[in-house]
């Protein structure tokens, strides 16, 4: 008989007590139907209060990047509320209208990928999350929209990515630009795919456990403790049982054909 | 020995096993097929033994073995407050 236990992991630092929690360098308390979002390092607050975000003490004063984060945290807290269900991970649209979702770690090549994809004619849902939301017989990703991120690195592959090179951001360590493109409303979804940049190209199905666990990961305020986390938990668990699920190792050779990986697979 | 699924826990069960959260500790787990199984009886309020004896009915495995398999899963998930 096989070890029963995998290897559990741990995705929130801190002491987390019922209902407090903390999300990167942001502290939450909910009570009632108010949540109040703390950002550390900016010392501003923001309110999820009845579905709605309400601006709390220290808000306006904060730098943009931190009313940014409580705004993105909140929304997503919102959102869970109406069954609307945030997934880090970049969704793509194929010519045959259904979306792929990849999914990994900051830095894993979401958005290297999605740009690529869209140089082939894929439509964007977003590069840095989706919404997942149950609907009668399927699943739907909805668009998250914000601006492609990516390095003007990529220009050594992407030639016509030179024109942005004015618009880079130096004082980013990963001299981002920013893409802006016409997002998609809706998709039916088709697989889940996880990256990871690697020397050499593989692409493998992954088991159900192990995709729910990733995705767990990838999905963190399913771990709140509130009404809305088994329903959360529910729509996670569909996705890994309803669409296949793999693992893309990828190198830069993938650049100019991941489209053909992807549909290779759908076949 | 009885013990009870903590209200912490949250169960995700799949065709090739389950995923466990701990809302409290923010923690989760995943459990294999066997895992799941004992997970499932534990669920049912199946004392130790019952769970020792349907493992052994159920599977190709000595009883001496699936108790010890058994009782490393439950201090685990006692030592992760998944179970009370």
């Amino acid at each position: 008989m096989p070890g029963l236990a995998q290897s559990p992991a741990a995705i929130a630092t801190g002491e987390p007590v019922t209902h407090e929690w903390r999300h990167g360098l942001i502290d939450a308390r909910a009570s009632g139907g108010d949540t109040l979002l703390f950002h550390t390092a900016a010392r501003a607050v923001l309110h999820v209060r009845h579905g709605r975000l309400v601006r709390g003490t220290g808000y306006s004063a904060a730098p943009s990047s931190a009313r940014r984060e409580l705004v993105r945290l909140g929304a997503q807290l919102v959102l869970r509320g109406r069954g609307l269900y945030h997934v880090h991970a970049a969704g793509l649209v194929a010519p045959d209208g259904r979306a792929w979702l990849l999914a990994g770690e900051s830095g894993c090549g979401k958005s290297t990928l999605a740009y690529a994809l869209m140089r082939a004619g894929w439509r964007v849902l977003g590069d840095d999350g989706v919404l997942l939301q149950r609907a009668l017989d399927t699943l739907v990703a909805h668009a998250w929209r914000q601006p492609l991120q990516l390095s003007i690195e990529l220009a050594e592959y992407f030639p016509e990515l030179q024109s942005y090179r004015a618009a880079v951001d130096w004082s980013d360590p990963r001299h981002r630009i920013s893409i802006t493109y016409r997002a998609m409303q809706h998709a039916p979804i088709a697989a889940l795919v996880f990256l990871a940049r690697v020397r050499h190209d593989a692409i493998t199905p992954l088991p159900q456990t192990v995709a729910l666990s990733r995705l767990v990961r990838q999905s963190s305020t399913v771990l709140l403790s509130d009404a809305h986390a088994a329903p959360h938990l529910a729509a996670l668990r569909e996705l890994v049982m309803q669409v296949p699920r793999y693992q893309l190792e990828h190198t830069e050779r993938q650049l100019h054909r991941v489209h053909k990986t992807l549909l290779g697979l759908a076949t | 020995m009885r013990y009870r699924i903590s209200g912490d826990a949250l169960t995700a069960m799949l065709s090739d096993g389950a995923v466990v959260l701990n809302l409290h500790s923010k923690r989760y787990f995943s459990l294999n097929e066997t895992g799941t199984r004992v997970w499932a009886l534990l669920e049912d309020n199946s004392g130790l033994d019952e769970i020792v004896q349907t493992l052994t009915a159920e599977y190709d495995v000595a009883e001496s073995d699936a108790r010890r398999e058994v009782m490393a899963l439950v201090e685990e998930l006692l030592r992760e407050g998944l179970l009370v």
